[in-house]
């Protein structure tokens, strides 16, 4: 059955790998010039919590460079499902056309067929899923010494959440496809609710899996040490009776070219409070520990429906 | 039961939503037998043929093939019966090579020399995509995946519908060929009966979802007839043979009859009718209120 499996997700496995030649063609270049220029610019050493005015304009420098690739390739956090959902379509496809017939009249069981067909998709998901975090969280890195990887554009796309992404994609796409025996109506609606899961998760569950810290302190003093590379859910300043106030920025005036700070305004709304809501860094694997296990549960009750569903219904 | 029943079904039904794909169906045919499923489109072939190979589960009755259930037995039944779905589906995808290398992984009885052999024998080149050939071609290479798996018994759903007359022709030859060498038990559904009747030697009518006649070729010729005389009742007729088909014409009744012994009075003079007529009776009748199939043995052992 490996051999006949194999042979049947062939096309689906080459794509796989051809998206990830694709990621590493773009990865590997500017991955390797991100790293040289933090090197280059000795930003390992402007890591401390009191970093040099030097030390801050490199920063600035380096962020000015890569942001915007970053943030294009936090999009990239949708290719672990997609990959899922490219790899049902063997067995949807297989549904659709009819040849499972073919297939389950030759002398193994139908049981053994769906696992093995199954069971191959989600091998070949998860190798996929482990390059896709090495190269990502490789090409990260300064990034992530000078920014944490607490925020959801890496947060996603690192540790072992990417599994249970890919997994998630692949039972949704093999459910729908199973109940419909359609392969387009089964990717779109493996797409949609992958999409609509992660937009779910990511906006509204995930502060939720562990109680976030909830911390003041004097806007003129240092911000609490798990403050540094936390995620932040909510963030505001207040006066000194705890009154909201607009964030520095309204001190913020131009004159020409210029940018000023109003000094007598710093003066007057400076010495607050600063209030934030915030999951600490330290959290991160716990995190990616419950993420893991919720996606993980969901693909796998998926992947056994339309296992169970597949095996019952009538041909 | 006894070995020498290949496939034997009682009750059977299948009942997909609220309605009856196949319904009580009670048939028994012989090992070794070549067995033609006949019947309008929508007449159960295809659900009995599923059923038989273990494809869907019976709602009602159960039918045993080689002494096995193929939904229980599906492990040790499966490389002792070969079928070809209708439109003979293959991976389209795959060449002819891998399409036999598919059957050898699957198949632990897989007898690669005979597959190897049949498909040069059918002048086909081993690298050549499946979606390459013909339908002719397709049926044959399905055929032949059926074949070498050396089943005892062979499905085959609708295997010459889609074929040309030669190619219909060559692929009734290799289930001829297989059948007397090794002995494989044939059931095929179709609705050529010309074709039927140079390879088959048993009959099942099905209409509507039930059987409505199940015997031997030899015996159903031998048993019906066309009587036709004055325009008159029929009742007399009617006590003692199975009338199928009653039409009258001007001054003239003529009757289809299942004789039960031979027909002795002299008012009706006796025609022997073929087989297609025979089935066209039947499938008309089909729509009126006949129970049970009556074994077609009764009536014609005299």
């Amino acid at each position: 059955m490996t051999w006949v499996a194999w042979r049947q997700q062939r096309t689906e496995t080459l794509i796989t790998v051809g998206i990830l030649a694709l990621l590493a063609a773009l990865l590997l270049p500017t991955g390797l010039d991100m790293a040289s220029t933090y090197h280059r610019n000795g930003l390992a050493a402007c890591l401390g919590p009191s970093a040099s005015l030097s030390c801050r304009q490199a920063i600035d420098d380096f962020g000015a460079r890569f942001d915007s690739l970053n943030s294009l390739i936090a999009w990239f956090t949708l290719v672990p499902g997609l990959i899922g959902i490219l790899l049902a379509a063997p067995f949807v496809l297989q549904l659709e056309h009819g040849t499972y017939r073919l297939d389950w009249t030759q002398s193994i069981t139908r049981r053994r067929w769906i696992s093995g067909k199954l069971g191959l998709a989600i091998v070949v998901g998860l190798a996929a899923s482990l390059l896709f975090t090495l190269l990502t969280t490789w090409w990260r890195t300064p990034l992530v010494h000078l920014e944490g990887r607490m925020d959801a554009s890496v947060f996603d796309s690192e540790g072992t959440v990417v599994f249970a992404y890919t997994l998630f994609g692949l039972g949704l796409a093999l459910a729908a496809g199973a109940v419909w025996r359609r392969a387009v109506p089964a990717l779109i609606v493996g797409f949609t609710g992958y999409f609509a899961g992660r937009v779910f998760v990511d906006t509204w569950l995930r502060q939720r899996f562990i109680a976030p810290v909830r911390a003041t302190w004097s806007a003129s003093g240092p911000s609490p040490a798990n403050y540094r590379h936390a995620w932040v859910i909510s963030e505001y300043r207040s006066d000194k009776v705890g009154h909201p106030i607009a964030p520095l920025g309204a001190c913020t005036g131009s004159t020409g070219a210029k940018r000023i700070i109003d000094p007598s305004c710093i003066m007057e709304k400076g010495t607050g409070y600063m209030h934030a809501v915030y999951e600490p860094a330290s959290r991160f694997w716990a995190l990616q520990g419950i993420e893991t296990a919720v996606f993980g549960s969901v693909a796998l009750a998926l992947i056994l429906f339309a296992a169970v569903w597949t095996n019952r219904r009538a041909a | 039961m006894s070995e020498s029943i290949a496939l034997e079904a009682d009750g059977l039904g299948k009942r997909y939503g609220a309605n009856w794909a196949l319904r009580d169906c009670t048939l028994e045919l012989p090992a070794g037998s070549v067995t033609a499923l006949v019947g309008p489109n929508g007449a159960g072939k295809t659900t009995l043929l599923q059923l038989a190979c273990g494809l869907s589960s019976p709602t009602a009755g159960t039918v045993r093939v080689l002494g096995l259930s193929p939904q229980e037995d599906a492990h040790a039944l499966l490389p002792r019966v070969g079928f070809v779905a209708q439109e003979h589906p293959l991976h389209r995808s795959f060449t002819i090579r891998e399409t036999l290398k598919l059957g050898r992984k699957l198949n632990p009885g897989w007898d690669d020399a005979y597959a190897r052999e049949r498909i040069e024998r059918l002048g086909l080149p081993l690298g050549k995509r499946i979606a390459k050939l013909s339908g002719g071609q397709q049926a044959q290479v399905a055929l032949t995946l059926a074949l070498a798996k050396r089943p005892e018994l062979l499905l085959l759903d609708e295997p010459v519908a889609s074929l040309d007359p030669v190619a219909r022709r060559e692929f009734l030859n290799t289930i001829m060929e297989a059948v007397s060498e090794d002995g494989v038990t044939v059931v095929l559904s179709s609705h050529i009966i010309a074709d039927l009747q140079r390879v088959c030697d048993q009959l099942v009518i099905l209409s509507g979802g039930r059987a409505e006649l199940v015997g031997s070729i030899d015996d159903i010729l031998a048993s019906h007839r066309l009587l036709t005389g004055a325009r008159g009742d029929a009742e007399e007729v009617a006590r003692v043979h199975a009338v199928i088909r009653e039409s009258h014409t001007g001054r003239q009744t003529s009757l289809l009859v299942r004789a039960n012994g031979h027909v002795y009075d002299s008012r009706w003079e006796l025609h022997e009718i073929d087989l297609e007529e025979i089935v066209l009776a039947y499938l008309g009748y089909g729509r009126s209120a006949e129970p049970a199939p009556v074994p077609i043995e009764e009536a014609a052992s005299r």
